[in-house]
Order: C-alpha cells, then sequence, then structure tokens
C-alpha cells in the first residue's frame, strides 16, 4: 500500500519516472500523502508541556481540536487567518451574552475522540480546567483573556458548556482559538494521571488524546511523525490529504533540493537566499506572505545609559538608513515598517503599521548635541546566532550608520541560549530581534511587548500613560473608544520610541506546482487541513 | 582468538581486560563530573531558551526550571544526576522530550553503523593506496595517492557531503534522497539490533537491506574521503619503514615471492601503527561526523548532542560525553587486544 521508490529503482526506472510510476494505486497513494520538510523538531505531542517548540504548536493544531478557531481570509493574494471571524471548532454553535460575560459553546453532534468514544460536555469541562489548573504553558496565556479559574467553566447540558467572565475581555473566546486550548479526551487522559501529575502532562507528551482531523500513526522526535486522517472528524470539511509525513531534515540546502526535486512537497523554513534561486527556477511553486502578526525592531534599553535619554532614542531613529537595512537584511522581502507619512495621529489603529521613521543626520546630529553626547558614545549591538543570516549584515549598516554620527558600536554575535539569557535578563543595551502576538489586536501588542518587566518588553520600556491605556483597553466595550485608545498607543510609540520598528518579514512556503490553499497561520506553522492539490 | 591457546593466557588476558576496565571508571567519573560543571559555568540559560512561548514569563521560565531541576543548589543538583546514572537513568532532553537515555539507544547504532561503514570503506581503499605508494616511493603513484590524501582532507566534510548530494541526487539522481537512513515511504525492519542493514539481514528482507545500504553510500563516502588520508599515509610511512628492515632483505634474499614478502611479512608488522590510528579515527569519527550527520538528516548521536548545546539542554550533552567516553575505553582496549592478533609479542598491557 506504500509507495517503495527504492523498490522501482531497483527495477530499473530513473528517478526523473518515478512518480508518475505506472502504478496506479501507488500514485494515487503517494498524491494524496503530503510530505513536509522541516528543520526543527516536534518534541511534544502536547503543546501545553513546557518547552514545547513551535513546531510542536503546529502539529497539535492538526491533531487535536479547539473549541473555536479563527477564519481565513483573503490578503494580497494569499490566504491568512482571521482573528476578526471565529468559527466554532468542536462547538457547533458559540453563544455570546449581549454583556460580554457569557460564552456558550454548543457541542457538535456525534463528534468522537480518536478511540471512537463520544465527545462529553465532562471531557471539555476537564480540558478548559487543564488550560488554568496545570503547571503548563497554557495557564499564563489564558490569563491573558482572564481566563483563570475552574469555576469560570460550568456544565450546562449534555452538549454544553459555560465560560463565565468578571470583565468582558475583548480577547476571552480569541484565547480559546490559540493551540494551547486542546480538547482532550479527559477519560483517556486520567487513565495515565498520576498524584503527582494530575493533568497527565507526561503521559500526553507522547501520546494524544484527541479528537482532531489527523491521528498520528508514529512519533519519533528529532526524526518524523506520520499522521493519518480522521475519517470521522466532525470539526470542519475532511482535508484533502489522507497522509502526512513530517520529517526533519536539519539541512536547508537538502530541503531545498527535496522540494525542488518533487521527492517533498512543503517546506517552510528555507534560507531566503534559496528561496529567491527556487522561485527564479520556478519548478517549485513559492508562497511569499507578510507575517502580519510580527515584526523585527532595533530594540534600546531604555533602562539603562545613554538609551534611558528620550533625545538620545530619537537620534539613533533620525540615523538609521532604513530602506538599506530592509535591502541588506531581507533584500526587501518583506513589508516595511518605516517611512509612513502621518505625524500625530495615525490614520489606523491596526498594528503593527508603518511609522513616520526616516533618516535624516542633520537632525540626529543635532539631537545627539542636545543630549551632551556631541562626540558620540560607545555601545554593543548584539545578534544572536540563530538570526544571523539577516542580523548579521543588518548589524554591519547599523555599525556604519551611527559611526557617521560619532557613535562607536562593537557587534557581539551570542549563541540563543546565551542571547535570550541576556534578553530576559534585560543587560542588552541595543539590540535586534523579532516578536510575533499570536492574537494580533493592537492593545495585545503593546501590552505583551511594551508594560511591564518581563521578559517580551524588548526595550524595558514604561510609561504610566501606556499602561493605563492597556489596562482599560482590554475591557473597552465602546468601539469608538477603544479605537480611540489603540491609536493613542502608536502615538506613544512614535514620541517615545522605545524601539524601532523596522519590518515583518515574509513567511515563505515552498511547494510542489500542484499544491494549493496555503494559508498564514498565527503560529506561523503550516496548517494541514488548509492544503490540497489541484 | 583461538581454540588451540590453552586455558591460563585466555583467563589471565580476560582478567587483564576486566582490571582495564575498572581502572577506566575513575577517568569516566571525573568526565562526568567535568562535563556537569562545564555545561553549568557556560552562559546561557536552557530555561530561557525553552520558555519561548507567546506569553512566556518569569513564571514560565521559573516552571521550566523547576522541571529541569535547576532550582535546586548546585551540589544537590550533581548527587541527584550521579544517582540516576547510577541507576542507568541519563535525564530528560528538553530538546526531544524523551528520556536521554532512549534517545541515546536509538541513535547510537546509527551513527556507529555509518562509522563502521566508513572507516571499512576508508581502510579498503586506504590500505592498497599506501602499500602502492611505498612500493614506489617518490613515484607517480604515490603522488597520485599523496594529491587523493590532501583533496580529501583539505575539503570540510560539510562541502563534500553537499557536493555528493548535488552531484549524485540533485543532477543524477542516482542516490535516494538524502533524509536518513530509510526512505520515508519504506517500512522499517523490527528493531532487533539498531543496525539496519543487520535487522534487514536477519529478518530476510533484501530489497530492504538494499535501500538502507543505498542511504548509506553517499554519507560513508563523505566521511571515508575525509579520513582516508591519516590512514594511507599511516600505512605509507610504516611500510616504508618495515620494507627497508633487515628481515625483509633476508625474506627477499631467501627468493620469497615479492607478493609474499609484501602482503605477509610486511604488511603484518606495519599494521600495529595502522591499527592504533584506525581506533583513533574511530572515536573522532563518532563524535566529529557531526557535519556529515547534520548533511544527510542522519539520526545520529552527534548531531543529537550539537543541538542540545546549541540550546544549553545539559542532560543531552553529559550523557553524550559520557557515551563517548565510554566507547573510547571500549575501542582502546579492542585496539589493544588486536595487537595481539598482528602481532603475537604484544600483549594487552
Amino acid at each position: 500500500m506504500e509507495v517503495n521508490r527504492r523498490g522501482l529503482l531497483a527495477a530499473g526506472g530513473s528517478a526523473a519516472a518515478l512518480l508518475p510510476a505506472p502504478r496506479d494505486a501507488a500514485a494515487q497513494t503517494r498524491a494524496e500523502t503530503l510530505r513536509y520538510v522541516t528543520g526543527n523538531v516536534i518534541n511534544t505531542l502536547d503543546p501545553t508541556v513546557p518547552g514545547a517548540t513551535r513546531e510542536s504548536f503546529g502539529l497539535s493544531m492538526n491533531v487535536y481540536d479547539r473549541l473555536a478557531a479563527f477564519g481565513r481570509r483573503q490578503f494580497e493574494g494569499n490566504w491568512i487567518f482571521d482573528h476578526n471571524s471565529i468559527r466554532g471548532e468542536l462547538a457547533e454553535r458559540i453563544e455570546r451574552s449581549p454583556d460580554g460575560l457569557r460564552f456558550t459553546f454548543v457541542l457538535r453532534e456525534g463528534a468522537t475522540w480518536h478511540d471512537g468514544t463520544p465527545v462529553t460536555a465532562e471531557d471539555v469541562k476537564w480540558s478548559l480546567d487543564r488550560t488554568v489548573s496545570a503547571r503548563s504553558l497554557a495557564p499564563p496565556q489564558m490569563q491573558l483573556g482572564s481566563i483563570t479559574r475552574p469555576e469560570q467553566f460550568r456544565i450546562v447540558g449534555p452538549r454544553a458548556v459555560e465560560m463565565l467572565l468578571d470583565k468582558p475581555d475583548r480577547l476571552a473566546l480569541s484565547n480559546t482559538c490559540v493551540p494551547y486550548a486542546i480538547m482532550v479526551n479527559s477519560t483517556l487522559a486520567k487513565r495515565h494521571a498520576t498524584a503527582d501529575d494530575p493533568w497527565a502532562l507526561n503521559w500526553m507528551r507522547d501520546n494524544a488524546a484527541a479528537s482532531g482531523a489527523y491521528i498520528v500513526e508514529t512519533h519519533r522526535p528529532g526524526q518524523q511523525t506520520v499522521l493519518r486522517r480522521n475519517e470521522a472528524w466532525k470539526g470542519g470539511p475532511l482535508p484533502y490529504f489522507r497522509r502526512i509525513i513530517i520529517q526533519t531534515v536539519p539541512e536547508p540546502a537538502t530541503r531545498a533540493s527535496l522540494v525542488e526535486r518533487g521527492d517533498a512537497d512543503l517546506c517552510i523554513d528555507l534560507s531566503p537566499s534559496d528561496v529567491q534561486a527556487l522561485s527564479q527556477r520556478g519548478r517549485v511553486r513559492v508562497v511569499s506572505i507578510p507575517q502580519t502578526n510580527g515584526f523585527t525592531h532595533i530594540s534600546m534599553n531604555n533602562r539603562m545609559a545613554p538609551f534611558d535619554d528620550l533625545r538620545v532614542r530619537q537620534a539613533i531613529a533620525a540615523a538609521m538608513p532604513y530602506q538599506d537595512l530592509f535591502q541588506a537584511a531581507l533584500f526587501g522581502r518583506g513589508r516595511p515598517l518605516f517611512g509612513a507619512n502621518w505625524s500625530g495621529t495615525p490614520e489606523s489603529s491596526d498594528f503593527p503599521q508603518p511609522m513616520p521613521l526616516r533618516q535624516d543626520l542633520d537632525r540626529a546630529r543635532e539631537l545627539l548635541r542636545q543630549s551632551g553626547h556631541p562626540n558620540g558614545f560607545s555601545t554593543t549591538f548584539t545578534i544572536g546566532v540563530g538570526i544571523s543570516a539577516w542580523a548579521e549584515p543588518m548589524a554591519a549598516l547599523v555599525r556604519e550608520a551611527l559611526g557617521r554620527i560619532g557613535i562607536q558600536v562593537e557587534i557581539r554575535k551570542l549563541p540563543d541560549a546565551q542571547f535570550n539569557t541576556a534578553q530576559a535578563e534585560r543587560t542588552l543595551p541595543f539590540y535586534t530581534e523579532g516578536g510575533t502576538a499570536w492574537l494580533p489586536a493592537t492593545y495585545y501588542f503593546f501590552r505583551l511587548y511594551f508594560t511591564r518587566p518581563q521578559r517580551w518588553n524588548f526595550a524595558s520600556f514604561d510609561d504610566a500613560e501606556m499602561n493605563a491605556l492597556v489596562e482599560r483597553a482590554q475591557f473597552e466595550t465602546d468601539a469608538a473608544a477603544y479605537e480611540r485608545q489603540a491609536k493613542r498607543m502608536i502615538e506613544i510609540l512614535n514620541e517615545q520610541v522605545p524601539l524601532l520598528l523596522m519590518w515583518q518579514p515574509l513567511h515563505e512556503a515552498v511547494m510542489a506546482q500542484n499544491m494549493d490553499g496555503y494559508t498564514y497561520q498565527f503560529y506561523r506553522q503550516a496548517d494541514f487541513r488548509d492544503l490540497r492539490r489541484v | 582468538m583461538s581454540e588451540a591457546l590453552p586455558q591460563g593466557p585466555l583467563r589471565r588476558a580476560a582478567r587483564r581486560v576486566g582490571i582495564r576496565l575498572l581502572s577506566a571508571l575513575p577517568a569516566l567519573f571525573g568526565v562526568l563530573v567535568f562535563t556537569f560543571i562545564l555545561m553549568r559555568v557556560l552562559p546561557g540559560d536552557p530555561a530561557v531558551f525553552f520558555a519561548a512561548g507567546a506569553a512566556g514569563g518569569q513564571a514560565e521560565i521559573e516552571m521550566v526550571r523547576q522541571q529541569m531541576g535547576l532550582d535546586r543548589p548546585l551540589p544537590e543538583q550533581l548527587l541527584r544526576y550521579l544517582w540516576d546514572v547510577g541507576r542507568g537513568e541519563l535525564g530528560l532532553s528538553m530538546t526531544t522530550g524523551q528520556p536521554v537515555r532512549a534517545d541515546l539507544l536509538e541513535r547510537l547504532p546509527a551513527s556507529l553503523e555509518l562509522t563502521f561503514s566508513a572507516l571499512f570503506l576508508a581502510l579498503v581503499l586506504a590500505l592498497p593506496l599506501g602499500i602502492l605508494a611505498a612500493l614506489r616511493p617518490g613515484s607517480p603513484v604515490d603522488h597520485l595517492v599523496r594529491f587523493l590524501c590532501t583533496l580529501g582532507v583539505c575539503v570540510p566534510t560539510f562541502v563534500s557531503g553537499l557536493l555528493l548530494v548535488y552531484v549524485f541526487y540533485y543532477l543524477l539522481a542516482w542516490a535516494p534522497d538524502p533524509t536518513g537512513r530509510l526512505d520515508v515511504f519504506a517500512a522499517s525492519p523490527p528493531g532487533i539490533t539498531g543496525f539496519l542493514l543487520v535487522d534487514f539481514a536477519l529478518v530476510g528482507d533484501w530489497e530492504g537491506w538494499r535501500a538502507a545500504a543505498a542511504q548509506l553510500v553517499l554519507p560513508a563516502a563523505t566521511m571515508a574521503l575525509f579520513v582516508l588520508a591519516p590512514l594511507a599515509r599511516m600505512t605509507r610511512a610504516s611500510m616504508l619503514a618495515v620494507l627497508g628492515s633487515e628481515f625483509i632483505r633476508t625474506a627477499r634474499s631467501l627468493g620469497l615471492s615479492g607478493r609474499r614478502v609484501v602482503l605477509v611479512y610486511a604488511l603484518r608488522n606495519a599494521l600495529i601503527p595502522v591499527l592504533t590510528i584506525s581506533g583513533i579515527v574511530f572515536s573522532t569519527m563518532l563524535g566529529a561526523n557531526v557535519l556529515v550527520e547534520k548533511v544527510f538528516s542522519w539520526p545520529g548521536v552527534a548531531s543529537y548532542a550539537l543541538d542540545a548545546l546549541l540550546a544549553s539542554d545539559y542532560a543531552p550533552v553529559q550523557g553524550f560525553v559520557l557515551l563517548m567516553a565510554a566507547i573510547f575505553v571500549a575501542v582502546n582496549l579492542l585496539v589493544d587486544l588486536l595487537y595481539g592478533v598482528a602481532d603475537p609479542r604484544a600483549s594487552v598491557a
């Protein structure tokens, strides 16, 4: 039932003639099999386990169901997720009370777990309790949507569960769509729970207790994972591919050859230079979508001299050669977040959006003089090894540009674990990195990246007005008021320049010519349920 | 070895092997403690690295730290680790989410199979080349061998690996896709020894055996090219020394055939340094073939350790170093035993 290519090879056929082999049944299976190659590793089947990789999040979206899911929309000719349209996944219907304090989830009739047992309201209640109670990655995420206690979930019927809120949190429902909010076969999981581990985190690391579109057939961490379609799936239309092979191939050049030769069907983590070469040769389909929920930034430590001085930050903002940086780092493959024409108040309340940043060396020199550094100063610019492909050319240009206004920059390259440690300890004065928010609401971005003394506050920004705005916006029910608050947050970012927004890199998926339906998802992984051959 | 040997020497040899193994224990313990401390001295906090979730804050970092046992004082961590190692447990890998012992057990056969094949291939090439060069020093043959060896050493393995992939897979399509030990669409054999060639042979699946061998050819050739030089050069040098010695002159003057003189009298005496260097080459290859493993997606122990090191994931790195130390001890012992076969005058010291 499986295509044995080696057998055919031994039989004397040339490799070029392999795929359209005369064995129809075998060819059929290959056509309905998706081989996805990645440089990363799936290290757990349960996405909530601390240390779960992004590849694990991607897998869980295909294997597990959540109560709700984001829809998708067209954006510049491609599909991207739409966080403003939420539909039921394991829930057939979601009812919201007028005051926004109660959501009722009515489960799909006839939905079953992978072992064939029916999905019950008790399972859903247990799964929701797990997201707020287990010692896992889920509770901190759920907290961002004001979901904190098991008492907030109530069984109200054989197929209905309620979620109660103290305040009308704007993102409560969105949080039921994220990878952490998986619905678990509680009977199965409880069988493997222990006194130390009441939520079966250890068992679920290697075993799935799910109801999703795909069933895990084999899982060898660091090597490959094979999925088979769940023919009884109720969460949406049955996906096209019957079988998915997820394979870890560490070498990017090998991944590129595999896709180009037609031996693999999909890869989303090729190097930008490979993507460019592949799209020129035209044997594969390249889908390039700006990462609409992400941004690359140059951060300055706002608590550290001399970057605690607004004029120094403004001087650096005025010294950067934005367009050159964009070309050098990404060959222009992305969406710029600099060079906007507005001043004062932005036209849109969306974020990230282009900021009015542009190079003006005279202004930079003047600001630097005002700040008391007429002859500049010295600092270090840090980059992580993992991002050095684009950050290294960028760092060289930053050094050159700041040298022109007298600032001496030393470039420091750190292994990722060291980089992350220094970042979390807030000891980096000046560095570049990227950030992506699962839920791209403007206030959520600002809350995550510009408030509180926590790791993702890249610039260690602390502004009383921003803190208050973010608090208020989270529970704002008046659309016009929320719009005003969101615009004000963007204004503060522009006035205070805690960090420089640079661009949104492209998410580039390289796939076989006959593949269609690829959708950019907020967790930046492939959703196999969207894909088909045409 | 030989059944003709009387019981006494065999038992004595076994006792000496036992003593050698026992005397290696303090060294292994030292390696264990040293790696443990080194990993923690290196900058880079694994908890921060792995707590990379979108909402990940300090609480999440603490959670990972606790899960990895890093919140405890260092001496307590060391004692717990030693206790675990004593029970045969090597901790949990954050990179793969699996126990390190299971990971190493699954991956070691892959590395060993590749290294054995490469070493075999290298020896098959290096011995004749070295002998040929030694027989005609300064001749074009000698220069050709020197050129080949220099080329093999000069080209880094990831370059030769990628080049072989490009030519034999991408352009010519003679080789299967360079992703691991077996075609993704093929069925794997029952895991008996973990060595695919052995397992396929045991169940008599010769088609599978051929598939596994095909996957092996390119990575093994890449590694063999790299270690060709030390082996061929050593063979040449030690053959030259032996060919110039008096017993060879005697043998020749007695009218023995050239073939017999070279292959029996000279080669056997020249083999000891080659054996020594093979042992060293083998141990080095096992750890140093990380680039080959990366290029060919080979699920071996070296690439496993590198991934863990980059993530500051302590347990796998410690487990890997311990494993390598143990293998080094075993290989050295084996080489010493082989001395006895090559030259009966040598004994296991």
